[in-house]
């Protein structure tokens, strides 16, 4: 194993680009691609690797919510996947997209899940094989899921209230801009209808992009330690709730707090600052 | 304001593509891209290289007006622009090139989903938009700089 997945909370979690690369043709391994570039698997993607859009596959396409296990089973029949299946999630943008994939995985109770540590880019970076051939694998009889449990893994909005009114920990995910309240999005993306710029009272800053090196892989358990327990002051049994502006970067430092060091009660609040902020009679704070 | 005749001839072309022609014709502009850079050799008469708030890279716009008063684009992006804003530099300099300044600055924005379509048409995706914006910022800039020489 990859001696810096060693020191995690749960090492088997990721997989790294030399394992993947020998791992391609391996039975029971699904490659799972999930990007915000909308052409990029077309463009050409890992060998075997199937594309799952966060919007297109994961949303339900008429109210602000996830598919329900119905839907969700039919999309594990489509690639194949029966609940054995051991997914590997990667994408671009610092595997934002494939953690949140992922995230949206285990409110189906999928935990045979990794995520390619680096993601994409470092894929792309070493040289490793890309393709634009698609598979089509048999369809599977994936089970529906009994339900979809979000009370382990995501907050909502009335949660979020009352875990902010009770003094509970909140990580805001979001640049420092976006914290203060300067900017209402993130530089270089489009503003997305929210109203107020600021964040959730008593939430501490601890942006996305600090558990990421610049080769898009993660930390070391040491220095995400040094982030979260040390600055933040978050220890292993807080109820804890991360957000961003729509959940998908928080969904990344959810993976982070979750797996790689063990808080045991982390949520994603994907509702995040597109709600919150524009939600009538909600308080904010402004400010670093 | 009708397009200019190239530019409408990509939009038509477009328009009756099925979606997976249409992701593949997209990806074949996209690739295309990278022969819109600079030439060697060439003179521009403007050239406004920059990174902002909307786009992830560096975006290079590279202006040169010919004789009878007509615009020829080059644009060079760095490696992070996402591939739909790359198809639509290769389809914007195949489609405006050649055109007036007035009419680069009259293309209306409305032909940008009519080409990418509904399903690649997201929030995240206005990027598309940018390369465009661009485009005619270096045209109004050349306009203004050129009207300021006049004696």
């Amino acid at each position: 194993m990859n001696s810096k997945f060693a020191a995690y909370h749960t090492p088997e979690i990721l997989v790294d680009t030399d394992w993947l690369a020998a791992n391609l043709e391996t039975p029971g391994i699904r490659i799972i691609e999930s990007n915000e570039d909308l052409l990029l698997y077309d463009v050409g993607h890992i060998p075997g690797a199937v594309h799952i859009d966060w919007r297109r596959d994961l949303n339900d396409q008429t109210t602000r919510d996830y598919i329900g296990p119905q839907a969700f089973a039919e999309l594990c029949r489509r690639h194949g996947i029966t609940p054995e299946t051991t997914l590997v999630f990667y994408g671009d943008k610092s595997n934002w997209w494939a953690c949140y994939a992922f995230w949206v995985f285990q409110l189906f109770g999928h935990t045979k899940a990794k995520i390619l540590d680096g993601g994409r880019d470092k894929w792309e970076a070493e040289n490793k094989p890309l393709t634009r051939s698609v598979n089509a694998f048999p369809a599977s009889d994936y089970p529906v899921p009994s339900k979809r449990d979000d009370e382990a893994h995501r907050a909502y909005f009335q949660q979020t209230l009352e875990h902010c009114k009770a003094g509970k920990k909140l990580v805001d995910v979001r640049s420092p801009k976006e914290y203060s309240g300067e900017v209402t999005h993130m530089p270089e993306y489009p503003q997305e209808g929210v109203l107020r710029g600021g964040h959730i009272p008593g939430a501490k800053s601890a942006p996305w992009a600090r558990a990421a090196n610049a080769d898009k892989t993660f930390k070391s358990r040491e220095e995400l330690e040094a982030i979260y327990a040390n600055e933040l002051g978050l220890k292993t049994d807080d109820d804890i709730i991360a957000y961003c502006r729509i959940g998908e970067r928080s969904s990344h430092t959810w993976f982070v707090l979750k797996y790689l060091l063990g808080y045991n009660q982390v949520r994603n609040y994907d509702g995040s600052w597109t709600e919150w902020g524009n939600m009538v009679r909600t308080p904010i704070e402004v400010g670093a | 304001m009708p397009y200019p005749t190239a530019l409408n001839e990509i939009i038509e072309l477009f328009e009756f593509l099925p979606e997976a022609a249409r992701r593949e014709t997209l990806i074949n502009y996209a690739d295309a891209a990278a022969a819109c850079g600079r030439k060697e050799g060439v003179a521009y008469n403007l050239e406004d290289v920059r990174k902002d708030e909307e786009c992830t890279d560096t975006v290079g716009v590279f202006v040169r007006v010919d004789d009878e008063d007509r615009v020829h684009f080059a644009i060079e992006l760095g490696p992070k622009v996402q591939t739909l804003t790359k198809a639509m530099t290769a389809i914007l300099c195949r489609g405006l090139n050649g055109s007036t300044l007035i009419e680069v600055m009259a293309v209306p924005a409305d032909f940008v989903p009519r080409i990418i379509g509904a399903e690649l048409v997201r929030l995240r995706s206005q990027t598309v938009y940018y390369v465009l914006g661009r485009m005619k910022t270096a045209v109004k800039m050349f306009t203004d700089r050129r009207r300021a020489e006049l004696p």
